[in-house]
């Protein structure tokens, strides 16, 4: 995947920049599992959502991309450094940094969703609709993050 | 600037694909290079007259058992095909970012529409199906039966390497007939990536045939009396010609041949989607589609001169701009927008042109001789977008296929005199108007001659179940490439009228 930057404009980078998102997450989430073993299941429910998240956003790129949309000028003034999020948890991190730094995760990752579904609106029905499908699985995520959180203050 | 994995690791050397078998061609072998690296990809081989004769002989011999094939056999055969390009998606879209140049997200689309051709032919028990009446007389009934023909010539272009033969061949063995595809020797890689699927699925021997070559074996497969029909994609002289000799030699043909399109921005247009639309259009796969957009018609209806003359400056600023953003380089880089024309003779040729358009006097307004690239590509096969205006129908610039990335801005004071310039070209292949009213959007679609019209929309591809149209010198036959035509091209209709005494 080419380096996000504010540049950034092609169909491919935005579904590259989408798969990365996921792929992070499963990873992220597959940590946290293995650490705070209290929420494993939650956790490992996040790392399951996001490989079918990463499915979805895939096919429904490859089966919808044509020449008829303008594939390489859709997603304009979308600077993909907004929306990155180290998820690389050093050792000694407490369950409550990582929730924390989840919470951005979702967050960001959230709101990356909804801001190309809406630059997507113009494209086949299929493609807003799958964004906004990730984003409504990670605004529900978010929510059980912040309840994971308040548990432990 | 990071760029995705090549799927090419060392050179192929190409063989045909005959008889289900893959075969040396005994012909020399000629370079495939990459456009945007100048590396060398491939060796494919131009092969002799009698391999084209070879591969009519194991076509010939194929076609009594395909065609007694039930429909819905046949249509497995195509599932199969589908699942296995669907598997290799990425690989065949990589592949022809590498022969070609066009980008990763221009090459995934050509491969979907590909693919969307084979599903669209996997319908052929119902596509093929034919009609009858009883009584059409007393105790008569009679019924037309679609049958398939034998043998058929597919000849594409170098635009789209995957993407046109798929136009016919799914249909034509849908059908239940046979193919020889002949790639174009600078693109031949994705053919022959097809054929391996084709005889993964498990088609049987001889139906599906790929022989590499040059013009010579194309001139054959005209004369060759065993070919029922041709499919051609490509230039208006070499389609005029295909159609002559074949008219000669009774054979059926589907001639795809060479544009000048017209995109017309009426004064209601939304300004900002016309404006990317027109990137796609005019810069999309490098200028290097027979539907891209190479005139833009900046037109004045309803305005008086001062509010004509502040709109098409409008018009042209945003274009400039837009066209000045692109970023140009290696398609397989996610941050570029346009690659390199296919060759470095592709090229010459655009610079010719370019050439022209400032020595009959049109105002280049920007200038993509001097290639601006992303990252340290050789310069060879890359330009950056050209932009003139004041460019007027008699220029050569504004009537002559250009294939390259090169747009020319005209004026029209009315949507009449807008047609009128559009009617004067010799081309007929697609047109667009960018407007809001339904009433000048009614009066472009009814009134233009040309096979695929666009309103509000930039590139007029239609989808594998409409026809690919074309009109005047952009097409030559009667049925099109594609769907219900291709279904109807690929067979006969033969009549029975049945009495039982």
């Amino acid at each position: 995947m080419a380096e996000p930057n504010e540049t950034m404009t092609t169909a491919s980078a935005i579904i590259s920049f989408a798969e990365k998102l996921e792929e992070d997450s499963f990873r992220f989430y597959g940590e946290l599992a293995e650490k705070y073993t209290e929420e494993r299941e939650t956790f490992l429910s996040f790392v399951k959502e996001s490989e079918k998240n990463k499915v979805l956003l895939t096919r429904t790129y490859q089966e919808t991309i044509t020449d008829a949309i303008e594939a390489c000028f859709s997603f304009k003034f979308l600077d993909l450094r907004d929306y990155l999020v180290e998820t690389t948890l050093a050792e000694e991190t407490n369950c409550k940094d990582a929730l924390k730094r989840a919470l951005e995760f979702e967050e960001k990752g959230s709101r990356f969703y909804m801001d190309v579904a809406e630059r997507s609106r113009s494209l086949l029905a299929t493609i807003p609709l799958a964004f906004r499908k990730v984003a409504e699985v990670r605004n529900k995520r978010k929510l059980k993050v912040k309840s994971l959180l308040e548990k432990l203050t | 600037m990071t760029v995705l994995e090549e799927p090419i690791k060392e050179v192929l050397t190409l063989r045909n694909y005959v008889g289900g078998d893959w075969v040396d061609s005994q012909g020399e072998l000629i370079d495939v290079v990459n456009p945007a690296t100048c590396k060398v990809i491939a060796k494919v081989p131009i092969s002799s007259s009698d391999e084209i004769d070879a591969a009519v002989e194991a076509a010939k011999e194929a076609f009594p058992d395909w065609r007694r094939t039930p429909p819905l056999a046949r249509a497995r055969c195509l599932f199969r095909l589908k699942e296995l390009m669907e598997k290799r998606f990425e690989e065949l879209s990589r592949i022809q970012t590498m022969e070609h140049g066009k980008t990763i997200d221009e090459s995934r689309g050509e491969t979907r529409r590909g693919i969307e051709n084979v599903e669209v032919a996997t319908g052929i028990p119902s596509l093929m199906m034919g009609y009858n009446l009883e009584d059409v007389a007393s105790g008569i009934d009679e019924y037309v039966i679609r049958q398939p023909l034998g043998v058929f010539g597919i000849i594409p272009p170098f635009n789209f390497p995957f993407m046109v033969p798929l136009w016919f061949a799914p249909y034509a063995v849908a059908t239940g007939n046979c193919v020889i595809i002949k790639p174009s020797p600078h693109v031949p890689i994705s053919q022959v990536k097809i054929a391996e699927l084709v005889d993964e699925a498990g088609f049987p021997s001889g139906i599906w045939n790929v022989v590499n070559g040059a013009q010579t074996i194309a001139s054959h497969m005209l004369d060759h009396r065993d070919i029922k029909g041709i499919c051609f994609v490509g230039s208006t002289a070499v389609g005029r010609d295909i159609y002559r000799r074949c008219g000669e030699t009774g054979k059926r043909v589907i001639a795809q041949c060479g544009a000048k399109n017209f995109l017309l921005v009426m004064p209601d247009a939304d300004l900002e989607r016309t404006i990317a639309a027109c990137m796609t259009s005019f810069y999309g796969n490098t200028g290097q589609r027979c539907l891209s957009g190479a005139n833009l018609v900046v037109v004045g209806e309803g305005l008086n001169e001062h509010e004509y003359d502040s709109f098409y400056e409008k018009v042209v600023n945003a274009f400039v701009d837009a066209a000045s953003k692109i970023r140009v380089g290696y398609g397989l880089d996610e941050s570029v927008q346009m690659g390199p024309v296919q060759n470095k003779h592709r090229k010459e040729r655009i610079l010719g042109f370019i050439q022209k358009g400032i020595e009959e006097g049109a105002k280049i307004r920007l200038d993509g001789r001097m290639a601006k690239l992303l990252g340290g590509w050789p310069h060879t096969c890359f330009l950056n977008p050209t932009v003139f205006e004041d460019v007027t129908p008699d220029m050569t610039i504004g009537r002559e296929e250009i294939f390259g990335p090169v747009a020319s801005i005209m004026r029209a004071r009315s949507l009449d005199e807008a047609v009128e310039v559009i009617h004067r070209n010799p081309f007929g292949n697609a047109a667009s108007i960018f407007t809001s009213s339904g009433k000048w959007a009614r009066e472009f679609q009814y009134r233009v001659q040309c096979g695929n019209i666009g309103i509000n929309i930039g590139i007029v591809a239609p989808m594998a179940f409409f026809p690919f149209s074309g009109m005047k010198d952009s097409f030559f036959g009667v049925l099109h490439g594609q769907g219900q035509e291709a279904v109807r091209f690929f067979t006969e209709s033969k009549v029975v009228i049945q009495r039982w005494f």
